[in-house]
């Protein structure tokens, strides 16, 4: 199967921190892939690289077999890479309709085609009988499906979450991996960092566990749960008891 | 049956077209044409500081190249202002280009002092340039009658219509893109860049591009005000009340929407010039503390201007009708 | 040659420490508050026309009369941060601009009503003594206005440092949560920063007096000024922003030196830019992205 992203000895410090050593990872056309690991292991790094708001110290990052190191964010989005932001960034003032249309004119400028498309993507995430309202006024669970259709209105390859379930209720989380589950159903390539650990079990075949910006390991969910370096790096946090408002 | 919007446009369009004709009074057109002027300026500052919230406290730079360029190539060179008008919004633009590559890289408050400094130095150079472009004691225009080639007029008709031009172009503009993919990319760039550039906006080129046009119309503005007063100098020219106004009347009226500027500036404009009549122009002062006075309200109490309680008022009336 | 370079680098050197005081006054705010007071400059203008009144109605000397300016201004201070200021936090750029940008506005414009546009100027005995060292001559006045500002900035250093008042300043600097996890309400510590802050800008007013004349746009001068020390130096870095401020000043007078009377304020901004050009993160460290 052919490779959506490859991630090669990628390094980033900030002054003297060390955010991500020599990582790598790669995730195939189609597949679901999961980064996990402590508060501060270095996943909102690692996206903030892929996705060029970081520019990384060493390594190569390449989406499609294009080279994505050294393009900004928006070239990236334009080869067909998406992403939400940990905490969702709505523009607060305009309606979700128009929010998720901004998304959609990446590809079609017209602006009927593109309220199409941003209302296929709205009734996707089930957002459908707020089109009008102020993205400011949302609740988290639909600021996280706005940042989601809007994401997806930009007609992505891979989309990459970052932590879209947490602050969710058990049956919220349920509706979020139930729209993944879609998502991937319908080809996309899917990576997606998490702590919710019911739901990255429930969504991802293949799973990459970063501690202290070193990946120490990677493999399928079960082998991945016994493996000792990710007990020992979880101890007594995340997995045991999966914390509500993790931030990274 | 016609709706009731467009002959509500058609009326209002007729009334300002034959305003000239009914009002004689030399006053009156005078600061009806201030509003439309300032109204246009106002427009075009909103196109960037409205939508994408770039805060710029520097138009007086575009207004002064304007002025500068169609101003010299009239008497230099004896063209026509109808092609300085439009030479000076071309040298604006390609000034924009550099200013804009400078200050572009800052955000917020930054950007809005780093332009202030573009423009005072641009003052400074003109203050310098004695031989070529009159130095600290500016010019007076040639005084030609009534010679609309040479965009002059008998009275102050011709300046009214030309200003309410201006203003439509500007307004049509603005309207254009708004409901483009442009207008949505240049709020979502204001409200949140890096998000923005997360779904594929171009917010640099977006930034330059709108830069570009709202650089163009505020040069335009600056020829158009050496015309109508036949005088320029540094100090005028590059006024920064020109910046600030620009800014202001945005703000007043509503940033961020098509029509903000223009009430902004039917509410400002008209008591500045009634507080200078009666008070006398020898009182410096009170036209600024009372536009400051204003503004800081604004900000407190209706920071997204005065056209929503119009527009509220309005759907008010309308739903119950 | 030398001469004159020694000579414009001391003039310089000395109105430098002035533009430091302001500077780092915009700094403390934007730092703590995280608000750009566009009206620093006017409150430079208010404390001038203290120290020129009571000078001229009391027949106080100027640098005295710092122990009026400076309280007074610090209570203007508390009062705009809890009337003001207070009330845009957290609204985004366009109130926080704006609103201080409208404060400058008319202070300057009701100054302009109050006291005319004349320059007012407050002579004492030490206005024009200067001595020698070597080839270059050093105003009394201006000297004294420098020492004076290096040891205020001096203080607030210390307070910054050594007071849980100045530790909470400088943590709020860093993360706003971080000042309210050590149980300092963040409003006092708001409205103690802009109290310094203008306190010191008030500092600014009355050590100019006996050698600058004051006038209700005199202000303009310091804001930009201490905007384009403070961008150079990082905003929100005090100490950046003391050396940015004597800087300003050495290139201001080389420039009024070297390119003409006027040209002063060409050579700062042109220094602005290039900066943004090469620096755009300023030269002490980075904040853009």
């Amino acid at each position: 199967m052919a490779e959506a992203l490859v991630v090669r000895g990628v390094s980033k410090r900030f002054g003297g921190l060390r955010a991500v050593a020599d990582f790598s990872f790669s995730v195939n056309e189609g597949e679901t892939v999961a980064l996990i690991g402590p508060n501060g292991a270095g996943k909102t790094t690692s996206f903030n690289l892929i996705t060029g708001y970081y520019r990384p110290d060493a390594g190569s990052i390449t989406a499609f077999g294009r080279e994505l190191v050294g393009l900004p964010p928006y070239e990236i989005c334009t080869l067909g890479l998406a992403r939400t932001f940990q905490v969702a960034r709505p523009f607060g003032q305009m309606t979700v309709l128009a929010n998720v249309m901004t998304g959609a004119f990446l590809r079609d400028r017209r602006p009927h085609i593109a309220r199409e498309r941003a209302r296929e993507a709205i009734r996707f995430v089930g957002l459908a009988d707020k089109e009008n309202a102020l993205a400011a006024d949302l609740t988290t669970i639909d600021e996280r499906r706005l940042e989601m259709a809007r994401a997806l209105a930009t007609e992505p390859k891979l989309l990459l979450l970052d932590e879209v379930m947490a602050g969710l209720n058990p049956s919220e989380i349920d509706q979020a991996v139930g729209l993944v589950g879609q998502l991937a159903q319908r080809g996309l390539t899917i990576v997606i960092v998490e702590h919710v650990m019911r739901a990255i079990m429930a969504v991802a075949r293949h799973i990459v566990v970063l501690d202290h910006g070193q990946k120490i390991a990677e493999g399928t969910p079960r082998t991945v749960v016994g493996n000792p370096e990710v007990i020992r790096a979880y101890l007594g946090t995340g997995y045991a008891h999966p914390h509500p408002h993790a931030t990274d | 049956m016609v709706p009731i919007k467009t002959i509500a446009i058609v009326l209002a369009a007729t009334i300002l077209i034959a305003l000239p004709l009914v009002v004689k009074n030399a006053f009156a057109l005078d600061i009806c044409i201030r509003v439309l002027l300032f109204a246009f300026i106002g427009v075009a500052w909103n196109l960037m500081g409205g939508y994408a919230k770039q805060l710029s406290l520097g138009h007086a730079a575009f207004f002064g190249l304007g002025a500068y360029t169609s101003t010299l190539l009239l008497i230099r060179l004896g063209i026509s202002p109808w092609i300085g008008i439009v030479a000076g919004g071309v040298v604006a633009m390609l000034v924009s280009l550099p200013i804009g590559w400078l200050c572009f890289r800052l955000r917020g408050p930054y950007f809005a002092i780093a332009t202030i400094a573009v423009a005072q130095v641009l003052m400074l150079l003109f203050l310098k340039l004695r031989d070529f472009a009159w130095g600290a004691e500016g010019t007076t225009l040639p005084n030609l009658g009534n010679a609309p080639l040479m965009m002059q007029f008998g009275g102050k008709a011709g300046y009214y219509w030309l200003a309410l031009v201006l203003l439509a172009l500007a307004l049509a503009i603005t309207y254009r893109i708004e409901r483009s993919w442009m207008g949505y990319y240049l709020v979502a760039v204001g409200e949140d860049e890096d998000a923005a550039e997360a779904i594929g906006v171009n917010a640099p080129r977006i930034k330059r591009d709108v830069y570009l046009i709202s650089a163009f119309l505020t040069a335009l503005a600056g020829t158009f005000y050496v015309q109508y007063i036949y005088f320029i100098d540094p100090n005028t020219a590059f006024s920064f009340n020109v910046s600030v106004e620009a800014a202001l009347v945005s703000i007043v009226g509503g940033i961020g929407t098509l029509w903000g500027p223009v009430l902004g500036t039917i509410l400002l404009e008209p008591t500045s010039a009634l507080l200078q009549s009666t008070l006398g122009s020898g009182r410096g002062g009170v036209q600024l503390t009372v536009y400051a006075l204003i503004l800081m309200a604004v900000i407190l109490w209706r920071p997204t201007g005065l056209l929503g309680i119009f527009t509220d008022t309005y759907q008010r009336i309308a739903r119950r009708g | 040659m030398f001469s004159t370079v020694a000579q414009a680098v001391i003039n310089g050197l000395l109105i430098g420490g002035i533009y430091a005081l302001v500077s780092i006054g915009v700094t403390l705010i934007f730092g703590v508050v995280k608000v750009v007071n566009f009206a620093q400059g006017e409150f430079v203008m208010i404390g001038m026309y203290i120290s020129f009144f009571l000078a001229t109605k009391l027949g106080v000397d100027p640098l005295l009369s710092l122990a009026i300016s400076m309280p007074a201004l610090f209570l203007i201070g508390v009062l705009l941060q809890e009337t003001l200021i207070r009330r845009v936090l957290g609204l985004g750029d366009m109130p926080q601009i704006f609103l201080t940008f409208a404060l400058s506005l008319l202070l300057m414009n009701v100054a302009l009503l109050l006291f005319t546009a004349n320059y007012q100027t407050v002579h004492t005995a030490y206005s024009d003594a200067s001595f020698q060292v070597g080839p270059v001559y050093v105003s009394v006045a201006k000297l004294i206005a420098f020492v004076v500002a290096m040891l205020l900035s001096g203080a607030l250093w210390l307070f910054l440092h050594a007071t849980d008042m100045g530790k909470a300043m400088r943590a709020a600097a860093q993360n706003r949560d971080v000042a309210m996890l050590m149980g300092i309400n963040p409003n006092r510590v708001f409205s103690v920063a802009v109290g310094l802050a203008l306190a010191l800008a008030g500092a600014a007013g009355s050590l100019l007096m006996p050698f600058y004349p004051a006038y209700p746009t005199v202000g303009q001068v310091f804001t930009l000024m201490a905007f384009v020390a403070v961008i150079l130096g990082t905003l929100g870095n005090v100490t950046g922003a003391l050396i940015a401020g004597l800087m300003m000043g050495i290139a201001e007078s080389l420039g009024i030196q070297f390119v003409g009377a006027d040209s002063g304020l060409i050579v700062v901004f042109l220094m602005l830019l290039v900066t943004l050009a090469v620096r755009p993160s300023g030269l002490f460290g980075g904040w853009s992205r």
